[in-house]
């Protein structure tokens, strides 16, 4: 089957905030309902002719379970539009893209919005097993006898809270935290602590000075936030001007408490935000008079065993790569995700080193990464890692700055807890 | 029997009563025929009523149970005994309904009114739709008038004295569920299974109260604390009211003196107290507001031979109190607006106005948290033009300077399409000049909102000579949409409101300047009924405003209009009214009163001169009827009901008065006229020179209203 060009319109993201800060009273579809207003409302496109709304997202609200649908209605599309959501741990706003891609490519659709959102505030607190039988059996209870037989069963630890937050970051496979699994990485490939501080610091430099001279504000669109809907949020919250290598040395490691170098310092926090593309077809750039900011080239998902799942990006970039035919050299513009400074230094070893790649079964070396293309405005550890977002955060922000450096080729690759990495190629239009 | 409005269908030994029979009409209401023939339906049911297990009262008609009684029919009552004589008749034939030996149910899918819910309460049980245009009430105080075929006999019986006279006395209406909680309204249904549940009800015993319910009525349902609750409603009508209106007091009279007597003697208070009201002068001006605000929502102007733009999507430029208070507007009626500013700290204040009229509505819960959120959230503040391409409205709220409203509107027709209509929110400067900055001219107006937006029903349309009529036209129905008062003005200075406004707080300087105190001016003003004093209203307005309009004012008609200069005094001193929390008073953060400003008094002439409360009212309002006559010379409006709706909605002009140029034609304009030229000789032959179209119609010896119809 031939398939067709996919065409980036623009793209745009809510400032990112820690989660418990600005944006924490933000419910997950308005971080993303009115980005894609925004995109559509900026094109002659009407509101009843895009196909398809399509958003990951991993923390499911409760009250949203279709949280793609619920952003296809709040942003005014026609009630016909139909709307999803996907979820693809890390990767899921890439897999919401990668969705896009397919479906235009192969003809059967013209015009998608895909992105990712995630309030990771919102995440909620969970009643333990024990204390969801005793709600059970109170329910079935017919009887005032029965039902104080059920009510003295009660101690008090059943109010111990399960941390939807905490499980989820929890590798169910291999058991070990998402911390854990960057401390095996450093500990393996002999990733120092300075190291990963020093990385560390330069993403809160970069963030900070990317704020300062106004370099996002071509891709953060303000968000409406406070209790009473109020006032605006046009900047990211995270990024720490006052940051130091010294001061991050002196935080205690968090996940290896005893021996390790992981610390919340040098890995990234949990974040709220949201972001979303707008993908077309070439018929709809014609028709609709648009004119497109990039070409989505292609992408490639890679799985691998989940306690190393912070070396995923090597492998979806060697994936990537083969399909294109293109070479690290070949890109001006790299957007990888920090989630943890040690996962992304074991990926630039992977890169050049062919021993450690044949261990994850890349059959070569792809060489040294040219650190000067890689995160330029910061990344993760400054900027936040809302999971459901990330994936399409990051080709937002490669696309805006490829185009201001007039660039051709960028890539964007993540890790996806689970054991898995994704990474999307895409080429500047506007040069 | 052949039945016209009414018919009565008999069906599994049930009566079907059925209003709106073979109606084309949306609303269906008691006429003359309708009586007659529910009349002699009652009886037909009596005689069968062996054979039969109930009645159901229903309407054909969707959404309309009985809207109350025809209005028409009211106004056309001209003597007392007439008005009561038609209560009585109402009554009899109401008091027949409750006489049934068998049960009785009315059901009541959308509006129940008046009338239409006195009919429902002589039935045994109500039940309603759930639909959201049912809504019960007795709105009848509004037209100055008492429920006059025993509502205010039954109500209290029903739900209770406390719950009865807050229905009553103020007119309100309550939604199904509402009316259930009360105990109105014993259950509700879907409309579509409304009527075939209501047999089930036949046999039903009205539920028994729940220990609160009966705690409660012990507590209201005795002599004393019903006299108790009389005395403290009275009370708090006459401070609502300033004792202007006649209706509600006199409705508690006869509540409270028929406490004690039967049917037959409180119905018959309840008729007398109808004629009564029914043919005052008071219930005449208010059911005229009526009939103004019906005739309003048909637009009268000049019919476009194109097809009307679609207004879907909105704008604000300029994120002020108007900017955002427009905004809240549009995102209110699901336009998703844009609004746009320089800065970001200017959008904040705009969504803090729209977030605080929309937790306004939270508050009263007339709407969800989720609706809140989602209408605040469908405001886009924002800096540039982007998604302009798809604004069907742009309404403009910038600084009131006509360079930069020119240079913003040239701007902005670059960002929008063609079909996009632009209007300014000007409230003095020229749309006739403004409009020359556009390459369109025809897609603009004026549309001026008075400020709070949420809270002052009246919208100033304002054309001018290269205006579409399609563009006039989709705004007066844009306008009536946001639930609005629309009123067409033609270009001038001040327009219409400003314009009759601009003597009341002009005068008012030029008494103080004589030496009369704000207290006795304001007080003048408000004991002939106005909502404000115009001191306290040039401090809302704020007084380097007013200053500026007054300017504008003075330029644009001369010196009648020339400025007191005691507002500029004022603004000089930096007390620029409520803003600036000192004016003529001062005002706490939350903007209440605290006091009179007494630094003001060192403005003031030493010697005092005290005026009495005729003298200064007539100083301030025969002024404003000169200028309104005016302002029909000069065609800004055609009708004086148009200058009347727009100060009763624009200023609040007090509607016991029927407005302005009502109240002028009921004074007598050859007296007017009289006052006038005295003033124009004792006071000051420049402002109260009569207008030669207020001579001509003394000369021709007619009315405003019989000129300019």
């Amino acid at each position: 089957m031939s398939m067709k060009d996919v065409y980036i319109v623009d793209g745009k993201r809510t400032p990112q905030a820690k989660s418990g800060l600005d944006l924490k009273d933000v419910q997950a579809p308005y971080l993303g309902a009115y980005l894609v207003k925004h995109l559509i409302d900026n094109t002659e496109i009407p509101t009843d002719m895009v196909d398809e709304v399509i958003f990951g997202n991993t923390g499911t609200p409760a009250k949203y379970p279709n949280v793609g649908r619920v952003i296809a209605l709040e942003a005014g599309l026609d009630k016909k539009t139909s709307g999803y959501s996907v979820h693809r741990n890390c990767a899921s706003g890439m897999e919401a893209v990668s969705q896009a891609y397919l479906k235009i490519a192969s003809g059967r659709s013209d015009i998608i919005v895909a992105g990712g959102v995630e309030s990771m505030s919102q995440m909620p607190l969970m009643y333990n097993k024990e204390m969801t039988e005793l709600f059970a059996k109170l329910m079935k209870a017919k009887t005032i006898g029965e039902k104080l037989s059920a009510m003295s069963s009660f101690r008090p630890n059943y109010l111990t809270p399960i941390v939807a937050i905490e499980q989820g970051l929890t590798d169910p496979f291999c058991g070990l935290n998402m911390g854990q699994t960057a401390e095996l990485l450093a500990r393996e490939l002999k990733i120092t602590r300075e190291m990963q501080d020093t990385y560390a610091n330069n993403s809160h430099m970069k963030a900070v000075a990317a704020t300062k001279e106004g370099r996002f504000k071509d891709e953060i669109l303000p968000i409406t936030i406070g209790g009473s809907l109020n006032k605006l949020l046009t900047e990211d919250v995270g990024p720490r001007g006052n940051s130091t290598v010294e001061g991050l040395g002196k935080m205690k490691p968090y996940f290896d408490k005893k021996s390790g170098t992981v610390t919340v310092g040098n890995s990234c926090p949990i974040t709220d935000g949201g972001s979303a593309l707008l993908f077309v077809s070439e018929d709809a750039l014609k028709k609709y008079n648009l004119k497109p900011m990039a070409k989505l080239t292609d992408y490639h998902f890679h799985g691998l065993e989940p306690e190393r799942m912070g070396m995923g990006p090597l492998l979806a970039m060697d994936g990537v790569m083969k399909r294109t035919g293109l070479g690290l050299a070949d890109f001006d513009l790299f957007e990888l995700n920090e989630a943890f400074a040690a996962q992304i230094l074991a990926v630039s070893i992977g890169l050049k080193d062919k021993d450690v790649a044949a261990k994850f079964k890349v059959d070569r070396a792809w060489g040294e990464l040219d650190w000067s293309k890689v995160n330029v405005n910061g990344g993760g550890i400054a900027l936040g890692h809302p999971v459901g977002s990330t994936g399409s955060r990051l080709i937002v922000t490669l696309m805006h700055e490829l185009r201001r450096r007039k660039g051709k080729y960028g890539l964007a690759s993540l890790c996806i807890g689970g054991g898995q990495g994704g990474a999307v190629v895409i080429e500047n239009l506007v040069r | 029997m052949t039945y016209k409005r009414t018919n009565l269908e008999i069906k599994d030994k049930i009566a079907y009563v059925g209003f709106g029979y073979k109606s084309t009409k949306s609303m269906t209401s008691l006429d003359i025929e309708t009586m007659e023939e529910l009349a002699s339906i009652v009886e037909d049911i009596h005689t069968k009523s062996s054979e039969l297990v109930g009645v159901i009262f229903f309407s054909h008609v969707p959404n309309c149970f009985l809207a109350g009684a025809d209005i028409n029919l009211i106004s056309s009552l001209v003597t007392e005994a007439e008005a009561a004589d038609k209560s009585e008749q109402g009554q009899n034939i109401y008091n027949r309904i409750e006489d049934l030996s068998i049960p009785t149910i009315a059901c009541v899918d959308g509006v129940c009114l008046g009338g239409g819910l006195e009919l429902s309460l002589a039935c045994n049980i109500i039940l309603a739709s759930n639909s959201p245009k049912t809504s019960l009430g007795l709105p009848e105080v509004k037209l100055g008038i008492i429920p006059g075929f025993g509502g205010t006999y039954r109500l209290p019986r029903k739900i209770g004295l406390p719950n009865a006279l807050d229905m009553i006395l103020t007119g309100k209406t309550l939604r199904a569920d509402k009316a259930r909680k009360i105990g109105l309204v014993t259950e509700v249904f879907p409309s579509e299974n409304l009527l075939s549940q209501a047999p089930k009800f036949f046999n039903k015993k009205e539920s028994h109260h729940t220990l609160k319910e009966s705690i409660k009525e012990l507590a209201t349902e005795n002599f004393v604390t019903r006299k108790i609750i009389f005395q403290k409603v009275r009370e708090s009508v006459l401070k609502k009211t300033n004792g202007f209106y006649q209706a509600p007091l006199k409705i508690l009279d006869v509540m409270d003196t028929g406490m004690m007597k039967g049917r037959t003697s409180y119905l018959a208070g309840e008729a007398q107290a109808f004629g009564e009201l029914a043919i005052s002068e008071q219930s005449k001006n208010l059911q005229h507001i009526f009939f103004m605000s019906e005739s309003v929502k048909k637009y009268s102007g000049a019919k476009s031979t194109k097809a009307l733009p679609v207004l879907d999507r909105g704008a604000a430029l300029g994120a002020g109190t108007m900017g955002g208070g427009i905004a809240w507007l549009m995102a209110d009626v699901s336009m998703h607006p844009i609004m746009k500013d320089l800065t970001v700290e200017a959008l904040n204040l705009g969504l803090k106005q729209s977030s605080q009229n929309f937790s306004g509505a939270l508050k009263r819960k007339k709407i969800s948290p989720d609706e809140f959120e989602r209408r605040q959230r469908s405001i886009t503040a924002q800096l540039d033009y982007s998604g302009f391409k798809k604004v069907d409205l742009v309404i403009e709220a910038v600084v009131e300077n006509m360079d930069i409203k020119k240079k913003v509107f040239s701007e902005t027709e670059k960002f929008v399409s063609r079909n996009c209509l632009l209007t300014s929110n000007t409230s003095s400067l020229s749309v006739e000049e403004m409009s020359k900055a556009l390459e369109f001219p025809d897609r603009f107006a004026g549309l001026h909102f008075f400020n709070p937006v949420h809270l002052m029903p009246l919208v100033e349309i304002i054309v001018h000579s290269k205006v579409a009529p399609e563009t006039v036209e989709a705004l007066y129905k844009w306008v009536l949409r946001v639930k609005k008062t629309p009123v067409v003005v033609k270009d001038g200075p001040g327009f219409l409101v400003n314009r009759i406004l601009m003597p009341y707080l002009n005068e008012a300087g030029f008494l103080l300047e004589e030496g009369v105190s704000v207290k006795d001016i304001d007080t003048a003003a408000l004991n002939f009924g106005m909502p404000m004093g115009p001191c306290r209203l040039l401090d809302e307005v704020g007084i380097d405003v007013a200053v500026k309009v007054a300017k504008v004012m003075y330029e644009g008609l001369g010196e009648r209009a020339h400025p007191s200069k005691f507002s500029s005094l004022l603004a000089d001193k930096k007390f620029l009214g409520k803003k600036s929390a000192k004016g003529f008073y001062l005002y706490d953060e939350k903007g209440k009163v605290t006091g009179p400003n007494l630094e003001v008094e060192e403005l003031l002439p030493s010697t005092k001169k005290k005026m009495s409360e005729t003298d200064i009212q007539m100083r301030l309002f025969l002024p404003m009827i000169n200028e309104a006559a005016a302002i029909l010379k000069d065609g800004i409006v055609g009708k004086a009901e148009e200058v009347d709706l727009g100060l009763i909605f624009g200023i609040g002009f007090p509607p016991f008065r029927g407005g302005l140029l009502r109240y002028a034609d009921s004074e007598g304009l050859d007296k007017i006229l009289a006052a006038l030229k005295n003033f124009s000789e004792t006071v000051s032959s420049d402002r109260y020179k009569a207008s030669t179209y207020l001579e001509d119609l003394v000369a021709q010896k007619m009315t405003f209203y019989e000129k300019a119809k």
